[in-house]
């Protein structure tokens, strides 16, 4: 655990690796919403990789996911 | 030849006859320019999450084709045309999907437990 190391270095976190890598990871598909949905925040914006942890590349592959399901009307652009 | 997912909606007020004439209709449009149908999956009236044309709900349907770019480009114009279609999207993918898309994997889930572990409360 975090705790040990935590009395020294109270701000210290572990780096997560990135969700979409490495073996049977999920794939990055613009049809699945519920997958989709996980990396929009409440106001229905794009959760910024560096608080989800997905690298750089699968980011991109993300956003442009979920910009094809905004398109579909099956994400939203904004909530409320 | 290049293989394609296309997904069009259809206006909510449309009969699901309509749907299925229409369907038809562009399949034969695509087999009219040589490609291939692989695949046409329904995923049924679904609420849009914002209006489209004022419409507050839609027909899905998903089509895999294999075939000439040409054809895909005619298809997509008469779509444009028509006043039934509200919206559509072509995709060129590397290779078609295999079985069920996510949608429709998704709705089995439902059907099979409904208490259910939901990943959507971790946001």
């Amino acid at each position: 655990m975090a705790m040990d190391q935590g009395a020294r270095r109270p701000f210290f976190r572990r780096r997560k690796s990135c969700p979409f890598s490495g073996d049977n990871a999920p794939k990055i598909d613009y049809k699945d919403t519920r997958m989709l949905q996980r990396y929009l925040s409440e106001r229905g914006k794009i959760i910024p990789a560096r608080i989800s942890a997905v690298c750089t590349l699968k980011q991109r592959e993300l956003a442009k996911a979920i910009k094809r399901a905004r398109f579909l009307g099956l994400l939203p652009y904004v909530i409320g | 030849m290049a293989f394609y997912e296309h997904i069009f909606l259809v206006r909510q007020d449309a009969a699901q006859t309509q749907v299925d004439a229409l369907i038809e209709q562009y399949k034969g449009v695509l087999s009219a320019g040589g490609a291939k149908v692989e695949k046409v999956e329904q995923w049924g009236l679904k609420s849009l999450t914002f209006r489209v044309k004022k419409n507050r709900k839609a027909y899905f349907i998903l089509l895999n084709i294999d075939g000439p770019s040409a054809a895909v480009a005619e298809m997509e114009r008469q779509m444009s045309i028509s006043e039934d279609v509200i919206r559509n999207l072509t995709i060129k993918v590397e290779a078609l999907e295999e079985g069920p898309s996510a949608q429709m994997r998704r709705r089995e889930e439902k059907r099979r437990d409904d208490d259910g572990f939901s990943m959507e409360d971790m946001n």
